[in-house]
Order: structure tokens, then sequence, then C-alpha cells
């Protein structure tokens, strides 16, 4: 029998053993993932392997995936909340190939192991799932300090000053801290993470979470993690409080809505539609799906 | 010999399912991982060796229960304690050793500590507290000599550089990452 790939052709001699990486790959990620649970926020090097996708398309966080998968695991994969975009669904394909047992699924609250680009689902973890980070960018010290020995250095000794130096001149010029996403957390009162570029919306799910964040960068070669119950805080400024994005519309000052399941809540995507109109809905299309479900069945 | 003739615990899928229950037991630390339907009666303390160990690691076994067939599937070099990337040491001694502890860049360098015990519960109550924990969580493990607390904290006392427990009894295995902190009750 030889797996079937995800254009529905049989691949002759393409048979792998249980989730595509040999076993010395799989524990020397599993020695790195503990260590950056026993030492939450530290970036861990560790030999990112090839794999069938280019680095830059999710390789750290498939190789982390990989390394947890074991046959009664129920897999998700979102892209920006999405799991039907073109890099979730190629990821969960991979995953169906190569880990035979493993079961999809789109539904958040049935996963065990859920693979993120870019969003941490609304619905708030559980104790028994884990979330992995597809990472592009692992260090935070990046936008000011070119050399990597030295922003290594920097986070030995939780050196930060010219992190918050740059948050003060975005405060000068721009009266408002100009980091979108990605935004920079401090782990445990000592590391400060890049936490991915999830927006600044998913940030507080960090702190205090029940359920364990693995973050794998395969370009960059690093694992971190934000294990359960451990603080998170976004650094910012005593007089400058850390503000979510709030979704209002600038003209009634309301907050828009999803237009297909009313939430009022969540992260919300804006685009035009078919028509030009400006329009807004749930990124997280899982969470829209269950309060669509929900609200047909109070009817 | 084909992989279906391997003893479970040298199997990989037993690796899969062992190292998800130690993840979890590392991420909530005090918690118990459960070895016993995994390994066929093997100690907890081989099956955490056998999860984390290959030929890139150095052990050093203090307490002289590994056999040659435990060294020969482990394929791992062995070291001083000083020097060793794992080690296996009895609670009921207090170490006369320091392991490595990483270094301020490096801080994943620090060595894993692994400290048998005659059980995981029933001795004195201690309390954890850090990352990993809710409020607070209580264990009591038996036969653990006091020199190991005293020692642990002394090691772990620079962070983020330390050394990361794992006590093990007959079947069962506890994580104690650097961050815990541990008082007397």
């Amino acid at each position: 029998m030889h797996p079937v790939d995800t254009m529905g052709q049989t691949r002759e001699g393409a048979e792998y053993g249980f989730a595509f990486l040999d076993e010395d790959a799989k524990r020397e990620l599993r020695r790195t993932i503990f260590k950056a649970v026993c030492i939450p926020g530290n970036q861990v090097p560790y030999a990112s392997r090839e794999m069938p996708i280019a680095r830059g398309f999710g390789t750290g966080g498939m190789q982390l995936t990989l390394a947890l998968l074991g046959p009664d695991d129920t897999c998700k994969v979102i892209d920006q909340g999405a799991d039907d975009s073109v890099n979730a669904a190629n990821i969960r394909n991979f995953f169906a190939l190569t880990c035979p047992g493993v079961t999809g699924t789109l539904r958040t609250e049935a996963a065990s192991v859920i693979q993120t680009r870019h969003r941490i689902p609304e619905l708030r973890l559980r104790a028994d799932q884990i979330l992995v980070f597809q990472v592009p960018y692992p260090d935070p010290l990046v936008v000011v300090e070119p050399n990597a020995a030295t922003r290594r250095r920097m986070h030995g000794r939780a050196d930060y000053a010219r992190l918050w130096v740059k948050l003060y001149e975005d405060m000068v010029a721009f009266d408002e801290i100009t980091i979108s996403h990605r935004y920079p957390t401090r782990i445990n009162g000592h590391y400060i993470i890049d936490p991915s570029p999830i927006p600044r919306f998913d940030v507080p799910k960090l702190h205090q979470a029940d359920c364990l964040y693995l973050f794998g960068a395969g370009r960059e070669k690093r694992i971190y993690a934000v294990p359960p119950h451990t603080d998170a805080v976004p650094i910012t400024f005593n007089d400058v409080a850390f503000a979510v994005e709030s979704f209002r519309d600038k003209a009634t000052g309301k907050r828009h809505c999803c237009r297909r399941c009313g939430a009022d809540d969540s992260f919300l995507d804006e685009f035009l539609d078919d028509d030009g109109a400006r329009v807004f809905q749930c990124s997280d299309a899982a969470w829209c799906d269950m309060r669509l479900e929900r609200l047909e069945a109070a009817e | 010999m084909s992989v279906l003739d391997l003893p479970r615990l040298w199997r990989p899928e037993t690796h899969q399912a062992l190292f998800r229950r130690i993840l979890d037991a590392t991420a909530r630390p005090g918690t118990l991982a459960d070895t016993a339907d995994l390994t066929e009666g093997a100690p907890a303390a081989l099956a955490a060796l056998a999860t984390f160990c290959d030929n890139t690691q150095t052990l050093a076994d203090l307490t002289g229960s590994l056999g040659a067939t435990d060294w020969a599937f482990l394929d791992v070099a062995r070291a001083a304690p000083e020097a060793a990337d794992f080690i296996l040491a009895d609670g009921a001694t207090a170490p006369g050793f320091t392991p490595r502890l990483g270094t301020l860049d490096l801080p994943d360098g620090g060595a894993t500590v692994i400290v048998t015990v005659a059980a995981l519960d029933g001795g004195a109550t201690l309390v954890l507290q850090g990352p990993g924990i809710k409020d607070s969580r209580s264990i009591a493990p038996r036969g653990l000599a006091p020199g190991w607390l005293a020692a642990r904290a002394r090691w772990c006392a620079d962070f983020p550089m330390g050394v990361d427990f794992v006590l093990a009894d007959g079947q069962s295995l506890m994580i104690l990452p650097r961050t815990t902190q541990i008082t007397g009750a």
C-alpha cells in the first residue's frame, strides 16, 4: 500500500515511518521541547530538519506537531483562524498522509493538538490541549540588535532596555506603540518572547492559560514555550495601557459585528464583499460555525 | 529483529506516548505521569531515559542500576555527573556532585537529573509554586534525602541557569523544572 498525496495520486516508493521524521529527529525535538517548557520563554536551538515544504511556510510548527502526534490524537490546523486556507489545508493533508490513525478535525473543542498560523482560537483551550505556533521570527530583539550572539546575551541577562527605548520612541513619534502583531510579551518575569504574528487581541490569552503553548521557528531553528498558568505580560509603560484591537466604527463608536454569526466579541477580518461593501466576519472559522449552530439550535 | 520484536519499552510508539505524558507532567509540575501500562514493568526512570537518550547524549548512572542491555538500547555515552546531559541518581543519598547548570546564554545546557525515590507519595509534604501551577500544588515524595532539596535550591538559584528534576518511583514520574519553587509545608 502506498500513501496517497493531496492530489489523490498514489506515490510509488513514498513510504515513511509514522510522522515522517526519523526517530532520532523526533527524540531531539522532544528533548528541545522539554527544555523549552522547563525554561519558559527561552528560545532553545534545535536542528531544524528538511520538510517537504519550504522553510518559512510552517516547518517549525510541523516538526513540533510531528514530534507530538500519536495515533490516538485529533489534530486541527488553522491559518489566520481558518481551516480551509491553502497553508492549513495542505499541512493537515500532510499529517493525514504521514500519521496513520490521527484524526483531522475542524472543531476546536475536538482537537488534542492544534497547529496554528497567527491566531489563538476564540474558544478557551483546555488543559488537555496543546497549541503549536508556526513562528517566522522568534526573536523580539531583532528590531534593536542585528547580532544573534549579542541578542542571546541580552536575553540571558533579561537586558531589554533597548526594546523599551524602541517603545518609548514610538510614543514620542506617534503617540502610540506601533506594534500591531508579534507584540513583545514577558514570560514569567524574565524572557521576552515574540508570540508569533498573533494580533494584540490574542496576547492576553497567553497569560495564565490552561493549555500548553509551543512555538516552533523552522527557518530560525528555535523552539520556545509558554506553560499553562504562567504569567505572560505584554510590555508597556505604567501610564500607557496595553490595548487590543477595538473594531469600533469611527463614525458611530459602536463595535462591528460578524456578518455571519453576529459575534461582537471575536477578532474580525475586514474585507470588501462582491458589491464593494466593507464587511466584517469572525477570523476564527470554527468559532463562527459553532455560534451559528448554537443560534440555529436555539430557534 | 524487526521493530515488532522489540521489547515494548524500546519501540518508537512507546516513546511517543511516554513523551506526551512526560510533557504534560513538565507543563504541570508536581502531577504524576504514569508509565505502568506502557513499559511492561520497566522502571519509570528507565522509561524517561528511553524517551530522551540517544547517541548524541551523555549519561551518568550513579545508581548502578542500568544493565548492559539498557546501555545498549539507550545507545548513550557515559560521562561524569559534572559533565553529563542526563544523571540518574538515588534519592536516598544526598548528591556529592555539581551537575552542569548551563550558561546565561544557553541555559538549556543545564542537566536533567533523574532521581529515584521510594515513592512519590507518603512522605513529608512539600508545596510547589511557579509556572504550570495554579496557586500552589502539594507533593509528598518518600525517600528523598534532605540534601537533595538544598542542593537543588543552590543549583537553581540563578535563573535561567539550573537543572531540571525528574522524580521517579517504580512506575510513575514527576517533573520539577528549575522554575518550580519548593517550600516545606
